[in-house]
């Protein structure tokens, strides 16, 4: 006989897909046999958490299709099983696992799709935050400006990928027509932001995504604006300024 | 002041000034979900029939991802 203990953690084991035929002696097996019992709670707990997954990271599945994503999912939670209750933020490890997943290696863009889906759905549930507005700075005299510091809101972040994700996401959407994508379209520098009830994200150049790095890395708005003028001299400080501004990619001065 | 910090100085301060900044709100293209409520506590009735007494894991593996990946070329960047 099993500890409790020992016994919840053999039943863990078990719905994660390594079989435990200790767990079998314990189990009742009258009418059904104790083998079809217990995989009644794996099937469960594997089809629960792959929608789980499907519904967090709807461009990876649609990339890959139901069938693979099922398969991947459940290879997914046998070493990742959930550490909280919230299904939507479970996940977390997808996108390093499909890095380092045989099956999908034919697809090298995957991962980093799993982190733009992963930082969508993070943004989405971030909750109302109030972002920085030009009125905010209007008190601080220009002089002074260039040794402020800004934060990013919480959900936000930016995906730095050798890949063409935006073409990517959308030549997987619902409604995306029959063109193909060239991955030889290269790099991309995006910046995943929380929305009005959901989230987006919006390509940066490098020379803006450099800016809002080091910004979140804790650099005062001359030191970003140095590293930003470094990678590239025609780098335009006063319309990337506005536009971060106007998109929302700072969080209210506090 | 230096000089440069004089025009970051007034390149900050412009970009304060223009309609851009001013205007909150999106008149860019840009991409995104629409989330629907939290699922907590969301289970999946149907595996719960009885009638699902394998987990699945016996599947024929699934070798080939079936999905809009074909849309995606010149996955040259691995290979090299």
């Amino acid at each position: 006989m099993l500890a409790l203990r020992e016994l919840q953690a053999a039943f863990a084991d078990h719905l994660a897909g390594r079989d435990r035929v200790d767990l079998l002696a314990l189990v009742s097996g009258d009418s059904i046999p104790a083998a079809a019992r217990i995989a009644v709670h794996r099937h469960h707990l594997g089809q629960s958490l792959s929608a789980a997954l499907a519904a967090t990271f709807p461009t990876v599945r649609a990339l890959v299709g139901e069938d693979f994503f099922g398969r991947m999912a459940r290879d997914f939670l046998a070493g990742f099983l959930p550490t909280q209750p919230v299904l939507a933020e479970y996940g977390a490890d997808l996108a390093s696992f499909i890095a380092t997943y045989g099956p999908a290696a034919g697809l090298p863009y995957l991962a980093d799709i799993a982190r733009l889906d992963w930082a969508l759905n993070v943004a989405a549930y971030a909750g109302p935050v109030r972002r920085l507005t030009a009125a905010d700075l209007s008190a601080v005299s220009s002089e002074r400006l260039p040794a402020h510091h800004l934060a990013l809101p919480p959900g936000t972040c930016l995906i730095d990928s050798p890949f063409p994700l935006p073409d990517i996401w959308r030549a997987s959407q619902p409604d995306a027509g029959e063109g193909v994508v060239d991955l030889a379209a290269g790099r991309c520098r995006l910046v995943v932001l929380p929305g009005s009830a959901g989230a987006f994200f919006v390509s940066l150049s490098n020379p803006e995504a450099d800016f809002v790095a080091a910004l979140a890395a804790g650099s005062s708005l001359e030191e970003a604006a140095g590293v930003a003028f470094a990678a590239d001299a025609t780098f335009d400080l006063s319309k990337t300024f506005a536009r971060l501004i106007r998109l929302g990619t700072f969080a209210a001065l506090r | 002041m230096n000089s440069s910090r004089i025009a970051i100085a007034a390149a900050l301060a412009a970009a304060l000034a223009t309609p851009a900044a001013q205007a909150q709100g999106m008149t860019e293209k840009c991409y995104g979900i629409a989330k629907a409520g939290r699922n907590d506590c969301q289970t999946d009735h149907s595996s719960c029939a009885g009638t699902s007494k394998k987990d699945g894991q016996t599947d024929a593996w699934v070798a080939v991802p079936k999905g809009s990946c074909e849309k995606i070329v010149g996955g040259k960047l691995t290979s090299s």
